[in-house]
């Protein structure tokens, strides 16, 4: 049966591609934390573990990574890190942060945390797309 | 007929009046918090109807080894976006400030200033990135209105 609006298929598409990336993608909790001394990182920690149990389907935001060699997760992140940083830190993070100023010295210690949320992660040929659930 | 065309053309004159002024009134409704000092305006207050952006300058240093360039930038960068991210939440939250000095025999022995903040913040976003000579300057803000508090 033909549709009378034009756009139709294109929105029957969208909705097709947005339901298959949700069900045909792999759900990872992924976490990270970065410490600062004095404005200078010092210790940096990224966590990602395959989730047990599927997820709930909403998507929140999704970031595209090319990913030309094929890597895995883990390795394309590491290479990433700013970028996940930048995408995921806009939705939630925890800071911490202590100063200590004396006559003799300021020490600055601060400390951001991305809490561990669920993403669908999807390998597409080149293009890894990463996906925050709520 | 006449009558009832110029009575229309009035009407709509003093509508437009009025949405003139009341467009006006809204503007004005961004109060700010004064200082005692000088009176001078220091910070806006989050009103209702209004939408309150705040700005900030996170800085971040590269460490002094690094395998590359790319590798300076990119934590610099990082390091810049949490002091980003501390200078929000120390605008939006507060600073605990607690203060220590020892003196003995009326003279100052020792004095320290601690600092701290502690939060969790949603929905800031990076505007501008600028690097240069190894300090990196990440131009951040965050919205805030009633809408997304509550939300």
């Amino acid at each position: 049966m033909r549709s009378r609006n034009g756009n139709s298929p294109f929105v029957f598409t969208s909705i097709a591609l947005i339901c298959s990336l949700s069900y045909s993608a792999d759900n990872y909790y992924i976490g990270y934390r970065l410490t600062t001394k004095n404005a200078q990182p010092i210790e940096e920690s990224l966590t990602i573990s395959k989730a047990m149990q599927p997820c709930s389907r909403e998507i929140l935001s999704v970031l595209s990574l090319n990913n030309p060699s094929s890597e895995s997760l883990s390795s394309l992140l590491n290479h990433e890190r700013t970028r996940f940083l930048e995408y995921a830190s806009s939705e939630e993070i925890r800071l911490q942060s202590n100063e200590k100023i004396s006559p003799e010295h300021i020490k600055s210690l601060q400390t951001l945390t991305l809490p561990m949320r669920c993403y669908a992660v999807e390998f597409n040929g080149d293009l890894v797309t990463i996906s925050l659930l709520k | 007929m006449r009558i009832s065309t110029v009575i229309a053309l009035l009407l709509s004159v003093s509508a437009l009046h009025a949405e003139f002024f009341s467009s006006d009134a809204s503007e004005q409704k961004v109060k700010c918090v004064y200082s005692g000092t000088d009176g001078q305006c220091v910070e806006p207050i989050l009103k209702s109807e209004n939408e309150l952006v705040i700005t900030v300058t996170g800085l971040g240093v590269a460490p002094s080894v690094t395998s590359s360039p790319a590798q300076a930038y990119a934590l610099a960068k990082r390091a810049a976006m949490v002091d980003g991210y501390r200078l929000i939440a120390e605008r939006i939250k507060g600073v605990q400030v607690e203060g220590q000095d020892s003196i003995k025999n009326m003279m100052l022995q020792q004095s320290s200033t601690k600092t701290s903040v502690e939060a969790l913040v949603r929905g800031a976003k990076i505007n501008n990135t600028t690097f240069k000579e190894g300090l990196c300057e990440v131009e951040m803000e965050i919205a805030l209105s009633y809408s997304r508090v509550l939300h």
